[in-house]
């Protein structure tokens, strides 16, 4: 009896939460004399908080049916589907929002700003395809995130860009997230967000910047398969590092590599290793010395890095509006035929002195010194393990995906006629 | 002839539709980027013809026709736009469906055509060689990111932190000079109103005016030269005033009809009362003898120049001569709801007259004038253009005009000295504002008000008090970093102003309820509700604060932590303005009719 009446009670409040909350006009609307009549006001509804938990619902479900379809069913049809689903749930339904790459973002501004209350959602939208990928690999790309899932869609004819463009684009992520997080942190702008290429699309109301951008996107990624996931996606270089981790990841075959090289060309992202057989023309002391050399010279990149990120603070930090704010009144407009901004007159309307401006714009100035330093020396800390990471390699026999690149799409797997092999011999028993 | 089969005719058509699917979302992204750039250069509502059309309408505000042209042309201008802006978001759907053909189409080809894995040729790049390649490339990229960042640092350094730091401190240095020049300026205000009181006690039998062409403070204590009395403050610095009458006799010593109707209260003069009427087409001064109740003169107010020809749209409830007169004991200075101002001197000559523009305003024109010394203070808080100007008294010359980046309001400025110094306190949305009343130059704002103020200020002893309807009464200690003592959204006025005094402030409000709280704390200690509507001012007199209500029942009450009715005195008809009292009369404007009530009898 008890039980029923805690269910049932239960219940009640799940439903309360459904319920629309209804804002109440506080302040009676003017009066006109002309006649004008007043416009209905249209109050949009506030989404119920059971929702979100309805979403988060569906990204563990979705990484799971995932992962189950890349490790165990080895489906790439099952995949194709679940991305059309992510794409109309994720994408068109939640509009993009709430994403797995923006909430980076959110995380970083609550370990900075004591203040900041983040959501439960935002917390298992960044934690969950980590978890996954820390054991299955990026399942999450694959098939549950949006913006992979659209451009997916539109690799039609994919191309081999070469070691050499893949190495050099492959930094460009790395300082996204950087940027992103230093951003974040200093609580200036979540810039992915701002500059989510596909979010006008989801919302029906791309601004023209972001009508190009993501068009720009969708036509290259026709050639370049997936360039936002590849050469952008900073939430990537997390499911890269997390994904070298995973035990249970994809194979290309389900029992041994015969060697046939069918696979070879299958993958539209370049992520298949190839067996290296090729002997490192380096002696083994010549490429401990080598190592030693770029081991050292980590700490020299990181300082440079950070020498220069401290550099570029100013420009950096000219995006905050404290600093925007401040720059403004002390660069005053002197045409008088032009408005004042709505900077300096909300900052007139706050009745706030000129120093207390200047002192906040000064520390925010030495937060982003700060900053760029750390932002620096990571960039450096980047080139330098990707440096040492071109010397550094096993010696592979078969045909296998990269775990960091590899983002589980299963086309390989039809590649392979041990699979073909397999499923014939079920057939036949 | 070889026929072709089913799949390969349907990869063909699918083939053919998603061409022309590509085509058309190509032929789409060309229109909506041409329709974007032209939605964006162009401004619709401010184009070269529908300036030059306003301009010649301003000059000819009559001409009907030109009018209908300006709005035919807006409505048009705005239809292209908005046409505009509906053909980008359509064109976006179809694009949107147009790839979406060419998704499916293509996919399905995809499904059709099983291309069989082939096995690539043998590859000659040899492994070592192409990482040693790429770590290069990475290095190349890394040196010149690191150049260009350096590159573009350089470029753009301003040394803004160092700037940033300088000008903190020095802030706070002004700031803190800023504190002792106020200071200063604040003691010599202070010792020039002791010499000036000095001054005064020596000639205060004779009432002499000074010298320099203005009243002494004693003579505009003595008298009632603006709205709420001296100052516009509310507290009239006198004794000995009524305090019972009966409009059908008692006490009431003369009772005059007033030519035109107007929402203004009367301002008095040593023996002259002076208030002012008007309707849609006419507008008058009117001087009275406070003896007799005579009409001494009556000045039409005709022929300004650059007066509108038509009159503003007003709201009933505020008329066309809301706001009130005032004097400065050589001239009296009247404004009206379509911008006239006019000085005229005692025998009701025109001095000086002009006009300031057609007040945007939907209820109409209604902040009282103030003097300060020889300037005319007028606060012309009008819709996108709010000012408050001074004119040379003898003059009409303006002597400074300072914007105020605040909304339109209704309420009218208070002159009060501060102890340090004398300040010219307005109130309009978002901010009450003091200003040097002899240089326009802002000394302290307070963010503590919105919506559409109609109430004055009130002040005493380093408090001011601010009120409206649906936003707050705020009680702030004055100085360059004003600060709020304390709030309340219990009872809100939007027409009347409070009043008070060191120890109490009151708050009437418009439906008739009177509130008593402690002017430095804000605790409440009385509420009357005198049930009566109310639009006139409260007015405190020898210790009792006169309210007047809508019906014109005038309740006397003692300024006192309790309530203490004196009495509930009626005039006999209604009245919404507010009470001047000198010379041991009060003077009410009612609806018809101006009464003069004094202590003696009825001669």
């Amino acid at each position: 009896m008890k039980k029923s009446l805690a269910l049932a009670f239960l219940i009640f409040l799940f439903a309360v939460q459904f319920m629309n909350s209804y804002g109440v006009q506080r302040f009676p609307k003017p009066e006109f004399e002309s006649g004008y009549v007043q416009p209905e006001t249209l109050l949009p509804n506030p989404r119920a908080e059971l929702l979100a938990f309805m979403d988060m619902g569906v990204l563990i479900l979705s990484l799971s049916v995932v992962t189950w379809l890349v490790i165990k069913k080895r489906s790439r049809n099952g995949v194709f589907w679940m991305s059309l689903f992510a794409l109309a749930y994720f994408g068109f339904y939640r509009e993009g929002c709430i994403c797995t790459i923006g909430s980076i973002q959110n995380v970083t501004l609550a370990m900075f700003d004591k203040s900041y209350a983040i959501p439960i959602s935002a917390i298992v939208f960044f934690v969950a395809p980590l978890a996954y990928t820390a054991f299955f690999g990026r399942t999450f790309c694959a098939a549950v995130c949006p913006f992979g899932a659209l451009q997916d869609l539109v690799a039609f004819s994919p191309q081999k860009l070469g070691t050499r463009l893949n190495a050099v684009l492959g930094v460009i992520p790395y300082i996204y997230l950087g940027l992103a997080v230093l951003y974040a942190a200093t609580g200036t702008d979540f810039i992915i967000c701002r500059y989510d290429p596909f979010v006008g699309i989801w919302r029906f109301n791309a601004s023209f910047g972001t009508f190009v951008f993501g068009g720009l996107l969708l036509v290259t990624g026709i050639f370049i398969a997936r360039p936002y996931c590849r050469f952008l996606c900073p939430y990537g270089v997390l499911l890269n590092w997390t994904s070298r981790f995973s035990r249970k990841h994809i194979t290309i075959t389900p029992a041994e590599c015969i060697q046939c090289r069918l696979c070879e060309n299958s993958c539209p992202y370049d992520a298949i290793d190839m067996p290296l057989t090729a002997k490192n023309p380096d002696d083994k002391r010549t490429m401990g010395r080598k190592l030693i050399f770029i081991t050292f010279l980590i700490p020299i990149f990181m300082l440079a890095g950070g020498w220069t990120g401290s550099r570029l603070h100013e420009p950096l930090a000219s995006v905050n509006a404290k600093v925007k704010l401040a720059k403004q009144i002390l660069n005053p407009v002197t045409d008088k035929t032009q408005a004042e901004t709505f900077e300096i007159e909300a900052f007139k309307s706050q009745g706030k002195q000129q120093a207390q401006v200047f002192a906040e714009a000064s520390e925010v100035l030495h937060k982003f010194y700060i900053g760029g330093w750390i932002l620096g020396g990571f960039i450096g800390l980047v080139f330098g393990g990707l440096i040492a990471g071109q010397m550094i390699t096993k010696h592979r026999t078969d045909y296998i995906p990269n775990k960091g690149t590899c983002f589980s799409c299963t086309r390989c797997v039809d590649y392979c006629p041990v699979k073909l092999a397999h499923l014939t011999k079920d057939i036949i028993i | 002839m070889a026929t072709k089969t089913p799949p390969e005719k349907t990869i063909k058509l699918l083939q053919s539709i998603a061409f022309a699917g590509a085509m058309l979302a190509f032929v789409l992204c060309i229109l909506i980027s041409v329709n974007y750039f032209q939605v964006k250069s162009s401004d619709p509502l401010n184009s070269p013809v529908m300036k030059s059309l306003i301009e010649k309408y301003k000059s000819n505000p009559d001409d009907e026709q030109l009018k209908a042209e300006i709005r035919e042309l807006d409505l048009l201008a705005r239809k292209a736009f908005f046409t505009n802006k509906w053909q980008i978001r359509t064109g976006g759907y179809i694009l949107l469906f147009s790839v979406l053909i060419v998704i499916i189409c293509l996919k399905s080809v995809e499904l059709m055509m099983v291309k069989l894995p082939s096995v690539p040729d043998d590859k000659t790049d040899n492994f070592w060689d192409l990482r040693k390649i790429n770590r290069k490339w990475v290095a190349y990229l890394g040196i010149f990111l690191v150049c260009i960042s350096l590159l573009f640092a350089f470029l753009t350094h301003t040394k803004l932190g160092e700037t940033m730091d300088l000008t903190a401190n020095k802030g706070s240095m002004a700031d803190s000079t800023q504190t002792n020049a106020n200071e200063n300026l604040a003691t010599a205000s202070s010792t020039v109103a002791t010499d000036s009181t000095t001054k005064t006690g020596k000639d205060s039998s004779t009432l002499i005016q000074s010298l320099d062409g203005y009243p002494t403070q004693q003579e505009i204590n003595t008298n009632s030269p603006s709205f709420r009395g001296p100052g516009s403050n509310g507290v009239v610095f006198q004794r000995g005033f009524p305090t019972s009458w009966n409009g059908s006799g008692k006490n009431i010593n003369w009772k005059t009809a007033i030519p035109l109707p107007g929402y203004n209260s009367p301002i008095v003069w040593n023996d002259k009362i002076f208030l002012s009427g008007a309707n849609a087409t006419k507008r008058e001064v009117y001087c009275f003898d406070l003896n007799t109740g005579k009409i001494l003169w009556l000045t039409p107010v005709e022929k300004i120049p650059g007066s509108p020809a038509t009159a503003p749209k007003v709201n009933g409830e505020t008329g066309f001569a809301a706001p009130t007169l005032t004097t400065d004991g050589r001239r009296v200075y009247a404004i009206f709801a379509n911008g006239d101002l006019i000085a005229l001197d005692f025998e009701g000559k025109k001095v000086w007259a002009k006009n300031l523009g057609l007040p945007k305003n939907h209820y109409g024109h209604s902040s009282s004038l103030v003097m300060y010394r020889d300037l005319l203070i007028v606060q012309y808080d009008q819709s996108g253009n709010t000012n408050v100007m001074a004119f040379a008294a003898k003059t009409g010359d303006q002597v400074w005009k300072t914007s105020r980046d605040v909304k339109i309001s209704w309420s009218s400025p208070i002159i009060v000295s501060t102890g340090k110094q004398t300040e010219a306190m307005l109130v309009a949305e978002p901010f009450v504002i003091s200003y040097n009343p002899a240089t326009g130059k802002e000394l302290w704002r307070f963010n503590c008000i919105s919506g559409e103020v109609g109430p004055s200020l009130a002040y005493a002893d380093g408090v001011v008090f601010s009120v409206n309807d649906y936003a707050k009464l705020a009680a702030v200690k004055i100085g360059p970093t004003p600060q709020l003592l304390w709030e309340s959204d219990e009872y809100l006025s939007d027409i009347p102003s409070p009043v008070a005094t060191s120890k109490y402030l009151f708050l009437p409000t418009s439906y008739g309820m009177m509130v008593c709280y402690d002017a430095k704390t804000g605790e409440k200690y009385w509420e009357k509700d005198f049930a009566t509507p109310t639009y006139a001012s409260p007015v405190i007199a020898d210790g009792n604060v006169y309210q007047m209500d809508k019906k014109g029942v005038m309740h006397i009450f003692k300024a006192d932590k309790t309530y203490t009715s004196v009495s509930d005195s009626p005039l006999g008809e209604g009245s919404v303005c507010t009470p001047a009292f000198a010379g041991g009369k009060i003077i009410i404007r009612g609806d018809k009719n101006l009464y003069c009530i004094g202590n003696q009898p009825r001669p």
